[in-house]
């Protein structure tokens, strides 16, 4: 192991760990927004839109990141439909989280009884005033560890983005490797970085979902 | 006590399933048997096992691709299954990408590369090269409508697709640092991305982005030849003493044949015509 | 409108190379799931007994597999366990230690929640009834959790199908590779084959893992 090479990648890597988490937040953003209006028009059962964003739901929760990427950056452009690299990152993580995020929601909205909604209508309350103000904030605290393991994975999944050329730490691993060959350090900090990156997410996450719980049951 | 036992028992069948399962990955796998403790394997070792595996690329036309027939086709494979012949062994291809190569010679999981592996000092240290068989430089093609000629026109926001691992990617990254590079694993993904106009050239071995623009219309090469004229040769794991001499004279006993020009007219011709025969073909080992 | 190179899929033995590329995952997924329900179940079930050793040994190994991705787990034990301790090991060999290691951990935490999640007098109406500690196992713990395990564990199979096209990283030949393999081969006939065989790819996935998730969530519903 030498030091010395590890301390001189070290601006990479941290460039490489700036653009994963960039990239990997929009996404994450993206995924949560979809996954809301999805869930809302899954469980409002609106008409038509429900089929579409099932199937949506289906088809993306069905089929591999690494080719709907590709699909995405090298398939589309021939049908003249152009996507940079980062907006396609974006996009792929987005749409791949939006199809999880919507089914964790849903499930959220669903463990939440019928009669409270029933109950915030009888005080006056509209359809959408109840789903708004009762059933929403509910079903999103309940909802909150499934969301967090569902950021964790997307977070995780960054890593195939390295085959559309975004320099992200995979990538920044493997062409070090490719230029310079020195494989065990390389490896050592890909590792390292990684760690950096996803354990305080996976940490905080099980501290707020300690903490919802405990809010829900008592100590 | 007992529920102990009764755990163990069951980890040992979890364990046995392991075993089992893995030796028939690993036997399913490896015609070509492992790597010894040096992390490779000599002459006669290859002789023995009666498979040599080669490494070469599997998307990378003419020089080493797949046909529709699912069989490896191209110059380095020419080459690849003449070595087989000659060895009398069977030629097990193991498809790599260009930043792995290095990798798979030092862990042993090839005997060969013959990859379109051009020889520079820093590759040199890592693994021991044959006798060359091929010239090149490097190269730049680009669009028809906004052809490259020169490194200079390539502006602070355009992007150069280049492939990982490969001469072209240290070359502009040491002499042409401002040059923002965008990088694929593997060819085919590069020239795609080329195609639909991810970056506005393409830098690679001259020989490569040469046979590009001669297969698809709309590019251009603008810059022919850029860099230091090198030369492309097979590279084997180093201190692999036994493998390496023994192509070394296999290398110059082809010459005799005039073996690569042989090789060009099978593989090349097609791409390049004849005009390129004498300037790309290196025999014999003798530039 | 020009060709979307379809075309090309017919074209020698190609469709049927892309089916054992896709062959090649299910294959190593199919390996990797066997392994990690044999492994989960052991570690589950350890996991729920009283040894905090093990339990903390545990907590680290899913953080592990919770937070590294896949991708970087396979180059860590296809190259670097050869620099290490100079191990040679095939590409489909690491691929499934990998998967097994990530779908044991997973198997595991199911199989501990579905433990745990039958109520503590279960067993003590058992043993009350004269059943010996095997018996409560075998005739009412195991029934409850297997029919809670089955539907989770089919869903492993369709995340591993899924995941196992990233052992093209490794150099190993799957469905993707032998799409960019017959687009590399056609680039001059057919220059829109990587539209067709992308799509193609896609759909192929979908065809696999649709018909086994809706199992599992069928399976689900009728044994909830």
């Amino acid at each position: 192991m030498d030091v010395e090479v590890m301390r001189s990648y070290l601006p990479l890597y941290r460039d490489a760990l700036l653009l994963t988490l960039r990239i990997g937040w929009q996404g994450v953003l993206l995924a949560l927004f979809i996954g809301v209006v999805c869930a809302v028009i899954l469980h409002l059962r609106l008409p038509v839109l429900r089929q579409i964003t099932a199937a949506y739901i289906e088809f993306f929760r069905n089929t591999p990141l690494l080719v709907q990427l590709f699909f995405l950056y090298f398939a589309l452009p021939k049908l003249g439909v152009r996507v940079g690299a980062a907006l396609c990152g974006v996009l792929g993580l987005g749409l791949l989280g939006g199809a999880y995020m919507a089914e964790t929601i849903r499930g959220g909205l669903e463990s939440i009884a019928s009669i409270q909604s029933e109950s915030a209508q009888s005080l006056g309350m509209t359809r959408m005033q109840a789903f708004r103000y009762v059933i929403l904030p509910q079903a999103v605290s309940r909802s909150v560890p499934g969301l967090v393991a569902n950021v964790i994975f997307l977070l995780k999944e960054t890593s195939v983005f390295s085959t559309i050329s975004l320099m992200d730490l995979m990538f920044t691993a493997k062409d070090l490797i490719g230029m310079y060959a020195k494989t065990l350090e390389c490896l050592t900090l890909l590792v390292v970085f990684y760690l950096i990156m996803l354990l305080p997410v996976s940490v905080l996450g099980s501290l707020v979902e300690r903490r919802l719980r405990h809010a829900e049951f008592g100590p | 006590m007992k529920k102990v036992n009764k755990f163990l028992a069951l980890l040992l069948i979890g364990a046995l399933t392991l075993g089992v399962l893995a030796g028939c990955g690993k036997s399913a796998n490896e015609p070509g048997s492992t790597a010894g403790d040096d992390g490779f394997r000599t002459l006669d070792e290859i002789k023995e096992s009666g498979v040599i595996n080669i490494g070469v690329f599997s998307d990378k036309s003419p020089f080493g691709y797949v046909d529709e027939n699912g069989d490896y086709q191209g110059y380095d494979v020419y080459f690849a299954n003449r070595i087989g012949e000659d060895l009398g062994v069977e030629v097990n291809f193991v498809s790599t990408e260009a930043a792995s190569r290095i990798e798979y010679l030092q862990t042993g999981k090839v005997d060969i590369i013959l990859a379109n592996f051009t020889v520079t000092e820093e590759r040199a240290e890592e693994v021991d090269f044959a006798l060359p068989y091929m010239n090149v430089a490097l190269g730049v093609v680009s669009p028809d409508d906004a052809v490259v000629t020169s490194l200079d026109e390539i502006g602070p926001e355009d992007e150069v697709i280049v492939i990982s691992g490969t001469t072209a990617e240290t070359y502009l990254e040491k002499n042409n640092p401002d040059i923002k590079l965008q990088k694929y694993d593997a060819y085919a993904e590069a020239k795609t991305a080329l195609e639909n106009g991810n970056g506005v050239a393409w830098a690679n071995d001259n020989t490569e982005v040469i046979a590009f623009a001669l297969q698809t219309p709309g590019f251009t090469v603008g810059i022919p030849s850029l860099g230091s004229a090198d030369t492309i040769a097979p590279a084997v794991t180093k201190g692999n003493t036994t493998l390496l001499d023994w192509l070394n004279d296999e290398i110059v006993a082809l010459g005799e044949e005039e073996f690569f020009h042989t090789d060009y007219e099978a593989t090349l011709l097609d791409t390049y015509g004849a005009d390129y025969e004498d300037t790309l073909v290196v025999e014999g080992g003798a530039a | 409108m020009r060709s979307l190179g379809l075309d090309v899929l017919w074209k020698g033995k190609n469709f049927v190379r892309l089916l054992g590329g896709l062959w090649v995952a299910v294959r190593i997924s199919l390996i990797s799931v066997a392994i990690s329900i044999a492994l989960g179940v052991v570690i589950g079930v350890l996991a729920t007994g009283r040894s905090r050793v093990f339990k903390a040994v545990f907590r680290v190994y899913l953080e592990i597999v919770r937070v590294m991705p896949q991708m970087v787990l396979l180059f860590v034990v296809y190259f670097g366990t050869t620099r290490v301790f100079g191990w040679d090991l095939s590409a489909e060999f690491s691929a499934i230690l990998v998967f097994s290691f990530w779908g044991a951990a997973e198997m595991g935490d199911l199989v501990r929640g579905a433990l745990i999640s039958i109520p503590r007098i279960q067993y003590e109406s058992a043993e009350a009834l004269g059943l010996s500690g095997g018996q409560v196992y075998r005739y009412v713990i195991l029934p409850q959790t297997v029919r809670r395990l089955i539907p989770l564990s089919i869903n492993l199979i369709t995340r591993m199908i899924k995941t196992t096209n990233l052992v093209m990283m490794i150099g190993m030949v799957e469905v993707l590779k032998v799409a960019q393999q017959i687009i590399e081969a056609n680039r001059q006939s057919s220059p829109n084959a990587a539209f067709g065989l992308f799509a193609v790819v896609l759909l192929l996935y979908f065809a696999i893992c649709w018909p086994i998730s809706r199992l599992a969530g069928y399976l689900e519903k009728r044994w909830a």
